[in-house]
């Protein structure tokens, strides 16, 4: 089983926490804007449009966040991340072409985000599979 | 890719952790590159070829290549046919 101190050298650990934290702050002031801007708890206005250009700047914060993480990564850290992402990303565009024909045959209509799930599943199943192929076990 | 990374790891007595450390990378990339289940990126090689003084095809050598890296040739650990 590989732990997070095998797999991750000291920097590693360090931008990833960060990622962590741009990622809750920026997951909780959508969460916070959805219901503020969705529910009329706010009135549309120039407060409403502040607080929705404040949560994509969290979200493209929290983005870099994981841009600086991945170029200082450890090299086969990258590796596995790149393979996670490349899943995710065949594997939400893959859903949300062919989800489009089961709409049209009376599947339930999905909201936009909703392929976001699918490719952030994908993502982690992706790191999962490469974690599990290059664990490093007992050292000999 | 084959390497003599474990032999000459455990020559000096170092973990894979500690190597891992003076290399700068995790303790899991050293063990994919000993168990050859992952090839280093050039940089890496020079650098592990660096910290252990030797060229990186006394090191590293491409499978079917034919020869074994230089050390790891029967003659050089005093084998003789």
């Amino acid at each position: 089983m590989t732990t997070c101190s095998d797999a991750y050298t000291p920097r590693d650990t360090r931008n990833m926490r960060i990622f962590n934290v741009w990622t809750i702050a920026a997951a909780a002031m959508f969460a916070g804007a959805t219901i503020l801007i969705g529910k009329d708890i706010i009135a549309r206005g120039p407060l409403a449009w502040s607080l929705a250009i404040a949560t994509l700047l969290m979200t493209l914060l929290a983005v870099r966040a994981y841009m600086v993480f991945l170029r200082a990564a450890d090299e086969l850290l990258r590796r596995i991340q790149l393979e996670g992402l490349a899943l995710g990303f065949g594997a939400g565009g893959v859903f949300m072409l062919s989800y489009r024909l089961f709409e049209r045959l009376g599947a339930p209509k999905l909201d936009s985000p909703d392929p976001f799930v699918i490719m952030a599943i994908f993502w982690a199943l992706g790191q999962y599979i490469g974690m599990r192929r290059y664990a490093p076990g007992v050292e000999r | 890719m084959i390497n003599r990374l474990r032999e000459l790891r455990t020559a000096r007595g170092w973990s894979q952790g500690e190597l891992a450390g003076r290399l700068g990378v995790s303790r899991q990339t050293v063990n994919a590159i000993e168990t050859e289940k992952y090839d280093p990126s050039l940089p890496l090689a020079f650098t592990i070829a660096g910290l252990f003084t030797l060229a990186i095809e006394d090191i590293f050598r491409p499978n079917g290549s034919g020869a074994a890296p230089v050390a790891a040739r029967p003659a050089d650990r005093g084998f003789v046919d």
